[in-house]
């Protein structure tokens, strides 16, 4: 079995001892095949007893022992030292607390503001049959029907999304992604019944529309749940249930309404689309230095060559739609 | 600090979660706080990955009550109390339905219906399930309906002891982890859902870190009786490397169990059952196999092949994509390409908290789950009656406590409780004190891998027995390394390895005793069941001295009488 | 090497330095870009929640037009990449998107088959032209000059869809601003948000990250950053002022578009490639 020793350089830090967070260095033989967990395990029981961490289920569906790993988050357990070796096999593995969360002690996070949004969210199914029918009889559901949520329904609550989302790091009150994905999870649940109040509440403010898409949620979801794609159907929903007033929906609008009238995006006006007057008059200063360099978006755009061809897409679509609607 | 609530649930999994949302319901005046030394989506309900167990007869037109009734029976080798399997069984699609309706996304037919496949032990096919995460997606739907609720949580507590005045309750002691903060919760009724204690097995156990018999422990030192507490159920088919477990489902697919000659080996224990009889005898099948020298062998240790290659990828990928998960993270190999190296690992404690249809004998104190003893699993669990058994008296006790409440005074927690509490935490920083926590924990592991095992004997238990009362001895002797008060795992850790090793002793102890073979228990000195003098329940009390003091109680019979078990 | 090249809308009004300074040096390297006139906005990441169908269509005809060209689509900017790309590898990996698709490109005579590839002109130079190549090409190197390469998310994440570099530690900008001869700084945010997709919905917040990239590429003591989306260039330095008010940071940093520096190293002028044009003087 291939050995190798591997230095650990992990985040401590005991608020009632230390007055400010260090680095702890550890080196330890590790064998091919052993989790970070296993080190940890290993360092806490003969090095260091104090190191002071999260564990339990050690099989990557209890969601603990979520750390960030050489500057990602990830389940300990799940994660083998191997894979974490970077440069020539020599550097240490750096070992951190969750990221956007208040640390504890050391590698341990307080997670109950991820507790306190759900709550506030309504992360529940509120089914449509009364309190006195319940157990009498199922939902007839397609297992197709499940599809949609099945991912979603993998969701552990293990905060790696919450650690690595980049809006979350400079708004602690944004909604946060494992949160809105319990959102999509029960929107698209066709036994919810609480649809359209629960789209308004987490579409107010630091909510749906603050999410930025930088995608890193989903691309370090441990258990690979498209995080970002629930996000976006959230967002259609709130299309389809014409809820547009918002300024998000203002700004996708603009999009949507500047491909048919020039194909092309007129960013002079998108935002006071989006904004409204007394919001845009604001970004007047900087414009006028932008103005000044030459970079102010024209006012007028020249539509695209065959620009017809795409407003005939547009009329099609719209009629198809139309038709859909009309039929149901 | 001391807080007042009209009900305390201890420990947040499927029972404690379910007995809250109850409770709520049946009676919304009624203050109700949830206490649980994890976050309670962390519970280890979330590793049951198989399924529940309800004759909803969606596969099985001619399923009924009576048939899964039968079953559990026979599965539990006639130990289980006939009148909680005839209530277990009989509420089972109720409880079911009940969670599909509040959203847990239960696999569906093409019908619409909820899927049921084929699980060991059972003449039909009942098992209810999301695909291979069942557990995980019934203890996420019951936190969100908590949430729905309001319920209150007290997350990261842990429990310290039991609190009773002449036989009523008091309510409970915890510990703050983040503080280390000692504090009273006053209650009219105490709900222990506490989960397993299986965890004494250590590394041959599947149990999460945490699964350490909390609830049981504080109620054996509460004077609250444990039964049957000898009946450990081994699952067939851990990982080999870490144990982790490998759901009955895949066999329920269709696995086969191979040896190192590739023979499905089942086909001389359980012709007609093959890979799915009851776990214990699969379980000892195996061990069998690995003691003959059939199994093959490995850096590792032995193990045998569990082959899902013949399922095909896309069943594999859509049916059990957490088995192949493990696989590959634990293992290192794709269970489309390889079969699984697997080998029995401890599994679940049928034994537990002596209680009557959850009640027990301390008026105002419930145990639910598989702290608890009903008895429902008797000498032998069968696979999808363990989330069954969370749900149906998790729900009986928050709907009978909710109901009680109000009827009941309450007794406060004597301030003495917390004096002797904090003195005992204290002691254990003791510059005269030496012993190590991992040594004594690897030994107990060891211990009970090894003399309190699948195959048991005299000679090796009263072994285990001795080694286990020197460990405890030990224990007396265990030194706390770090003295922080803010989130000490240290002293978690020394909490729950005490708490291990009284029940490791009664364990071991009432093992000792049972001189016959019975579901899980395996005697090889006495390998036959012996009805005549062991048909009836074992019980453990502590003495003063922290001796294990033993009795026994009579099995409820029922409707179905004695009978050989064979599959 | 002939490419359509993809106008996107920003490089045509406000950062219209990008396809100034890529259309000074493309030539000399022998890359020939035919500029996708009837092309469209792709519609950013919104177009889609007002109407799904809308989306794909509109970008399956962006493609559809490249492939009748039988050439390959590169763009200038990181959210058209990613979009296009999430148009073609839904239409790629479903028949009936692709029939919607092509019932409403027929009229035009357009097919979406699939058959072009989307691409980033930093993948044009890194993969298809090559490091080396480019390397000889260079005329004034960029010695001396420390760079802190930007990467925003969009050319990065979902790695699933776009797939060439490592999301957690990217390396292809670092490459090619070795080629040029420049040096690297090493700073956390490279792979981190810029901000500019909430800029009119969260200004704030926006205005946070994309300081907190300021702030760690001057704090490693960069002379430049360079980055290959405009809109995150638009964040970094038209907003860098209001980004790094009350801040305490010692100084501005200039913002370098990768056609940009490509074109300084290629022995460009400053004005030639629009340098001039920035908010933060270079």
């Amino acid at each position: 079995m291939e050995r190798k020793e591997v230095a650990f350089r992990i985040y401590r830090y005991n608020p009632q001892v230390d007055r400010q967070p260090f680095y702890d260095n550890f080196k330890i033989a590790v064998e091919r095949g052993i989790t970070i967990l296993r080190a940890l395990n290993y360092i806490k029981e003969h090095l260091e007893p104090r190191l002071t961490f999260r564990a339990f289920c050690q099989a990557g569906i209890c969601g603990s022992c979520a750390v960030r790993i050489n500057g990602v988050s990830k389940l300990a357990c799940t994660t083998q030292v191997w894979d974490e070796l970077t440069g020539s096999g020599d550097d240490p593995i750096l070992v951190e607390p969750l990221n956007n969360l208040p640390v504890i002690r050391d590698l341990v996070v307080d997670i109950d503001p991820v507790m306190e949004k759900l709550k506030q969210n309504y992360s529940w199914v509120r089914p449509a049959i009364a309190e006195g029918e319940m157990g009498q009889k199922e939902h007839c559901v397609s297992d197709g029907e499940f599809e949609a949520i099945n991912a979603a329904t993998d969701c552990i609550l293990c905060g790696s999304c919450y650690s690595e989302c980049s809006m979350t790091e400079v708004n602690p009150r944004y909604i946060s992604p494992p949160v809105l994905l319990k959102a999509f999870r029960m929107n698209n649940d066709t036994r919810d019944t609480l649809g359209c109040e629960r789209l308004g509440q987490v579409s107010g403010d630091n909510g749906l529309w603050d999410c930025a898409h930088c995608y890193k949620c989903a691309e370090h979801c441990v258990k690979h749940i498209p995080i970002v794609d629930g996000i976006h159907r959230l967002r259609e929903e709130m299309f389809e249930r014409h809820m547009t007033r918002s300024e998000g929906a203002r700004h996708a609008q603009a999009f949507f309404d500047d491909i048919r009238s020039t194909g092309r995006l007129r960013e002079a006006t998108l935002p006071l689309r989006t904004l409204g007057v007394v919001k845009t008059l604001r970004m007047v200063p900087l414009a006028a230095k932008m103005g000044m360099k030459g970079r102010t978006p024209p006012f007028v755009v020249k539509p695209v060559p065959g620009i017809d061809r795409v407003r005939g897409i547009y009329r099609r679509l719209e009629a198809n739609r139309a038709a859909k609607q009309g039929g149901e | 600090m001391e807080h007042k609530f009209d009900i305390i649930i201890v420990g947040a999994g499927g029972g404690g979660l379910f007995a809250a949302l109850e409770a709520v319901r049946t009676n919304p005046q009624v203050s109700i706080a949830v206490v649980s030394k994890l976050y309670p989506t962390r519970s280890h309900t979330s590793a049951a990955q198989g399924g529940v167990n309800a004759a909803l007869a969606n596969k099985d037109r001619d399923d009924t009550v009576e048939l899964h009734v039968f079953d559990t029976v026979k599965g539990s080798d006639y130990l289980a109390d006939q009148d909680a399997v005839d209530y277990l069984c009989s509420q089972a699609p109720e409880v079911v339905r009940e969670l599909e309706n509040l959203g847990a996304p239960f696999s569906r037919f093409p019908d619409g219906t909820i899927a049921q496949r084929p699980f060991g032990g059972t003449v039909k096919d009942r098992c209810c399930y999301c695909a291979d995460k069942t557990g995980h997606t019934l203890l996420h739907t019951l936190f969100e309906q908590c949430l729905r609720r309001g319920v209150k949580f007290f997350n990261e507590y842990f429990l310290l002891s039991l609190e009773h005045a002449d036989g009523e309750c008091q309510g409970i002691v915890a510990m703050n982890m983040r503080t280390s903060a000692i504090e009273a919760f006053s209650a009219k009724i105490v709900i222990l859902a506490t989960g397993g204690h299986a965890k004494m097995y250590w590394n041959r156990s599947s149990n999460a870190a945490g699964n350490t018999g909390d609830g049981q422990a504080a109620a054996l030192r509460a004077g609250i009786p444990l039964k049957d507490m000898e009946f450990i159920q081994f699952h067939p088919t851990g990982l080999r490397k870490s144990g982790l477990l490998v759901t009955e489902g895949a066999r329920g697919e269709g696995g086969y169990l191979l040896n190192r000659h590739g023979e499905r080996f089942m086909a001389r224990y359980a012709p007609q059952k093959m890979e799915l009889g009851p776990r214990d005898l699969v379980a000892r099948s195996m061990e069998t196999e690995i003691l003959e020298g059939n199994a093959l062998t490995s850096d590792a240790g032995s193990y045998l092949e569990l082959d899902l290659r013949h399922l095909g990828a896309e069943a594999i990928k859509k049916k059990l994509p957490q088995i192949r998960e493990l696989s590959m993270h634990f293992e290192g190999i794709d269970p489309i390409e390889e079969p699984i190296p697997v080998r029995p690992t401890a599994h679940y404690s049928m034994g537990g908290i002596d209680a009557n249809m959850a009640r027990t004998a301390v008026s105002g104190i419930y145990a639910v789950g598989e702290c608890a003893c009903v008895s429902v699993h008797g000498a032998n669990r069968l696979g999808g009656n363990s989330l069954l058994d969370i749900l149906v008296f998790g729900k009986r006790a928050g709907q009978e406590a909710a109901l009680e409440a109000p009827r009941r005074p309450l007794r406060r927690v004597a301030p003495s409780a917390l004096w002797k509490a904090a003195d005992e935490l204290k002691s254990y920083t003791s510059h005269e004190r030496y012993e190590r926590y991992g040594i004594i924990r690897e030994e107990m592991g060891k211990t009970m891998a090894d003399k309190v095992g699948i195959y048991r004997t005299e000679e090796r238990l009263r072994q285990g027995v001795e080694e286990i009362r020197a460990l405890r001895e030990r224990f007396r002797h265990i030194r706390l390394f770090d003295t922080g008060t803010v989130y000490n795992t240290n002293l978690v850790q020394i909490l729950e390895l005490k708490n291990m090793l009284d029940l490791a002793l009664c364990v071991a102890e009432t093992a000792l005793v049972r001189q016959e073979s019975r579901g899980s228990h395996y005697r090889e000195d006495f390998p036959r069941r012996d009805d005549e003098a062991w048909h009836r329940h074992s019980l453990c009390t502590l003495e003063k001295g922290g001796d294990v003091r033993l009795a026994h109680k009579p099995v409820t019979m029922g409707k179905y009488s004695l009978e050989t078990r064979s599959y | 090497m002939k490419y359509a090249y993809f106008l996107s809308c920003i490089n045509e009004s406000m950062t219209k330095e990008v396809d100034l300074s890529l259309t000074r040096w493309v030539k000399d390297l022998g890359i020939e870009l035919v500029n996708l006139e009837k092309g469209t906005c792709c519609g950013g990441s919104n177009l889609d929640y007002v109407s799904p169908d809308h989306f794909l269509v509109i970008n399956g005809r962006n493609i559809a037009l490249a492939e009748k060209m039988g050439l390959d689509l590169v763009t200038s900017c990181s959210t058209c990449l990613m979009t296009l790309r999430r148009a073609k590898q839904a239409l790629d990996s479903s028949p009936e998107k692709r029939e919607l698709v092509n019932g409403h490109l027929a009229g035009e005579g357009l097919r979406y088959n699939g058959t072009s590839d989307v691409k980033h002109l930093l993948w044009v130079l890194t993969e298809d032209y090559g490091l080396n190549r480019l390397a000889a090409k260079v005329t004034a190197p960029l010695w001396g000059v420390r760079f802190a390469p930007f990467y925003g998310c969009h050319i990065l994440r979902p790695s699933s869809l776009l797939g060439r570099d490592n999301p957690t530690a990217p390396s292809s900008l670092d490459r090619l601003v070795e080629a040029l001869g420049g040096s690297l700084v090493e700073y956390g945010s490279k792979n981190k948000c810029c901000g500019f997709h909430t800029l009119l919905v969260a200004e704030q917040q926006s205005l946070s990250m994309t300081g907190n990239a300021l702030e760690d590429a001057v704090r490693a003591g960069a002379d430049y950053i360079v980055t290959p989306c405009p809109l995150c260039h638009t964040a970094l330095d038209a907003y860098q002022d209001k980004a790094l008010d009350g801040r305490g940071v010692s100084r501005n940093i200039p913002v370098l578009h990768l056609s940009q520096m490509v074109g300084l190293a290629l022995g460009y002028s400053k004005e030639e490639l629009g340098i001039d044009r920035h908010m933060i003087a270079a």
